[in-house]
């Protein structure tokens, strides 16, 4: 599991590469923080990458979500595969969060 | 052992009945013929003797004669020369001339010449000089004391004397003829005597010499010896034969001594008795290889019963050592194996076998051909092959080459077997399989059941060269490969119809859980209800083998959930389901890690199994998930409310929401102290 966070103007792009299970959410949650104290930025994550997440990943897209929201940030999900956007669906997380 | 003394003893008896009955019998023919033969040689002898006997007699009465006539003449002749005294020379003279080494003399009584005064007698001797003729009477020699001049003067014919040694000259016997002259007066004036030498006796062992050490004996009337024999040795025992002669009152003896008579013939029986006694011998031999030939059959018969016996515990001892424990490998849920041998009547040749070496499942199946106990034997040595080979190949092309190359190599009875040969990955689920005239296994995949495609080759034993080619293929998640024997397709009910591929497909297909022992019932099932008690003419055999990827253990330690993934995707579910499933059981996974064990180091089974639901029928997944942790049922977790929005979400309770969202039952169960989590999955 990869995450790359970069910026661009007034984006900040966090890109997931592999899979985020329970045993990647510890370092994805870490590798995510600094999204954390983001202010009144556009919050990408990019999930086209994204092979699979579970509950510990939705917890840290929630989480991102949050914080974003307690910073005047956005979220915006984008390009999530076909298995990823069940999990949202499942998870009602499709409500939560501006797919793209 | 008793039964083998009790074989020993009467074969021993009868042989040793024979020999002496044999015996007894050449005796006997060698006895009646001994005294047969000492009878007719006793005969012959007798025969011969009294022949030879005449024969001589002939010959003395011959001489006798010749000398009585001699003896007459001279006295005739002497009569005419009475008056001329000096005639009497030429008398004598002429009659020795035709007699044989004798001498002739006419003896006149005292003063019958005065003129030649008292004695007269001439005497003429033949001689091989010639012819000597004289006057021998006188004082000194006065034969008118002699017995023979005696007895002629008184004795009106030819008197014999008896023989006498004669001193005057040859010193040989001589025997005496006298007879008496008479004048014309009728007075007996003189005696002639012809002396004989009794040397031509010994020209009559021609005669009487009737065996080379025979003798015979000559003696006179009053048993004076002419011919001595030897002396008789007591013990021994003669036979004698006899003769009188009339003329001369002799007494002519042949004595032939048993033994000698018998020379012959002992030495015949004795010759017959040795070859009568080499042939008892040679019997004796004979019976003694013949019982010791007997008694190797008797005991090669029984050491074939002992070894058929032997042998066909063996057999069972090798069937028995086949893999009989089902399950096999308690350790080793990934694997489920059900074997089933069901022997014919008469020992069979079928086998199989598997074990695991190195995380690989490798397992045969075989069948010899022909029944019995070569069957078994090569059966048994088939099986140690087997296991000898594989030891240390894990192709399954190298395993069947090296044991067709062993097989062929000892086959002795022309027996081949055909063998399928499996080394399944555990790992992988690759099965590399290599066939050697076998029946195509049947592999049951997602419900569905095809014979797996198989390349015949050969069986063993016929061809050691013979290329065989291996094949592979891909076992997923709770394949069952099902093997079998022709005893399987080929049992015969009372028609004789065979059970058949068809038959046996259709059973398969009928088949709902494919747990291996469920799955060899359901067939013996189908095939004993098919024969309907026709008598099994062949080996029953059957195989079936569960593949289910290996049950996941994981600690708890959620670093330890990607192996999760790793082994979902090994199942080889379908790709919709695949996310899904991982989703679910990583949540309930990381549940049990999060709270079972808190503080504590703890594990977590995951196992799968596919079948089909009891109801409909239809099939399903189902999984457990076990841990030895405390007592902690997810199902009562509270669950997310995923109505509620973001910022009243709660971090938790997601995932207890997930596993029910995605499997059809969630259930729990708290079990020998574990908790045991069931999540099915229809599909």
């Amino acid at each position: 599991m990869k995450t790359t966070i970069t910026h661009n103007g007034n984006q900040v792009i966090a890109a997931f590469a592999g899979r985020l299970d329970t045993a990647a959410a510890v370092q994805t949650a870490e590798d995510v923080k600094p999204l954390m104290e983001l202010e009144h930025k556009e919050i990408i994550l990019d999930c086209s990458q994204l092979e699979y997440i579970s509950s510990s990943g939705l917890r840290i897209f929630l989480g991102i979500r949050k914080e974003a929201a307690a910073h005047g940030s956005k979220v915006i999900v984008r390009n999530i595969s076909a298995d990823i956007r069940q999990v949202f669906m499942m998870t009602g997380f499709i409500s939560l969060f501006e797919i793209q | 052992m008793k039964n083998e003394n009790a074989h020993k003893a009467p074969r021993q008896r009868s042989s040793f009945w024979i020999l002496l009955v044999a015996a007894i019998l050449l005796e006997a023919i060698a006895f009646v013929q001994y005294f047969a033969s000492h009878e007719a040689v006793k005969r012959e002898a007798m025969q011969r003797a009294q022949s030879e006997l005449r024969k001589a007699e002939l010959e003395i009465e011959t001489h006798t004669i010749e000398m009585e006539t001699a003896a007459k003449m001279l006295a005739k002749l002497t009569q005419q020369y009475l008056d001329r005294p000096d005639s009497i020379y030429g008398a004598t003279k002429m009659v020795v001339s035709t007699l044989h080494n004798t001498s002739v003399a006419v003896a006149f009584i005292p003063n019958y010449f005065p003129k030649k005064g008292h004695y007269y007698e001439i005497c003429s001797t033949r001689s091989d000089d010639g012819i000597y003729t004289r006057q021998i009477g006188s004082a000194e020699h006065d034969y008118t004391q002699m017995e023979w001049f005696q007895n002629g003067l008184v004795i009106d014919s030819c008197w014999w004397c008896e023989p006498y040694l004669d001193d005057s000259g040859s010193q040989t016997w001589v025997v005496s003829c006298s007879c008496p002259v008479y004048d014309r007066n009728g007075q007996v004036v003189a005696v002639v005597c012809v002396d004989l030498s009794l040397d031509y006796l010994e020209q009559l062992s021609e005669y009487l010499q009737v065996f080379p050490k025979s003798y015979y004996t000559i003696s006179s009337g009053n048993g004076q010896l002419i011919v001595p024999a030897p002396d008789t040795i007591p013990g021994r025992k003669y036979y004698t034969f006899t003769e009188d002669i009339d003329a001369t009152g002799w007494h002519l003896e042949i004595i032939i001594p048993d033994d000698v008579l018998y020379a012959d013939l002992r030495r015949i029986g004795l010759i017959i008795t040795i070859m009568m006694l080499l042939g008892i011998i040679i019997l004796g031999a004979m019976l003694y290889f013949a019982a010791r030939t007997n008694k190797k059959l008797i005991l090669s018969t029984e050491k074939n019963e002992r070894m058929e016996s032997e042998l066909y515990i063996a057999s069972a001892i090798q069937m028995a050592m086949l893999p009989k424990v089902f399950p096999p490998f308690a350790d080793r849920p990934d694997l489920n194996i059900h074997g089933l041998v069901e022997p014919a009547k008469e020992v069979g040749g079928d086998l199989y076998d598997f074990y695991i070496r190195h995380d690989k499942l490798f397992f045969c199946i075989g069948d010899v051909s022909g029944k019995g106990v070569p069957a078994s034997l090569v059966m048994a040595m088939t099986r140690s092959l087997f296991r000898t080979i594989s030891s240390h190949e894990e192709k399954a092309a190298e395993i069947v080459k090296t044991m067709n190359a062993s097989v062929t190599e000892q086959n002795t009875q022309n027996m081949f077997l055909t063998f399928f040969v499996g080394v399944l990955d555990c790992q992988t689920g690759i099965l590399d399989y290599c066939n050697a005239g076998h029946n195509a296994p049947v592999l049951i995949a997602n419900g569905e059941h095809h014979m797996l495609p198989v390349l015949a080759n050969i069986p063993l034993g016929i061809d050691a060269e013979y290329p065989f080619v291996a094949q592979t293929t891909q076992m997923k998640h709770s394949d069952l490969l099902f093997l079998y024997t022709d005893g399987l397709t080929e049992a015969e009910n009372s028609t004789h119809t065979l059970f058949g591929d068809e038959r046996m497909m259709a059973s398969l297909a009928t088949v709902t859980d494919t747990c291996p022992r469920k799955v060899i019932e359901h067939m013996q099932g189908a095939v004993t209800t098919f024969v309907a008690g026709a008598e099994q003419s062949d080996d029953l055999t059957m195989l079936a083998i569960r593949y289910q990827y290996p049950a996941l253990y994981m600690r708890n330690d959620i670093q330890q959930i990607p192996t999760l993934a790793e082994w979902i995707e090994g199942l080889g579910l379908p790709d919709e389901l695949s996310m899904p499933v991982n989703l679910a059981l990583e949540e309930a996974v990381t549940n049990v890690m999060l709270y079972a064990y808190p503080g504590q180091h703890g594990s977590v089974l995951v196992e799968c199994a596919k079948s089909l639901d009891p109801a409909t029928r239809a099939p399903r997944l189902i999984f457990t998930i076990t841990d030895s942790g405390i007592p902690f049922d997810p199902t009562k977790k509270e669950e997310a409310d995923i109505s509620l929005s973001a910022e009243e979400r709660e971090i938790g309770g997601l995932g207890i929401h997930l596993v029910r969202q995605i499997m059809s039952e969630v259930l729990y169960e708290r079990k020998d102290d574990k908790n045991v989590l069931t999540l099915i999955k229809n599909i």
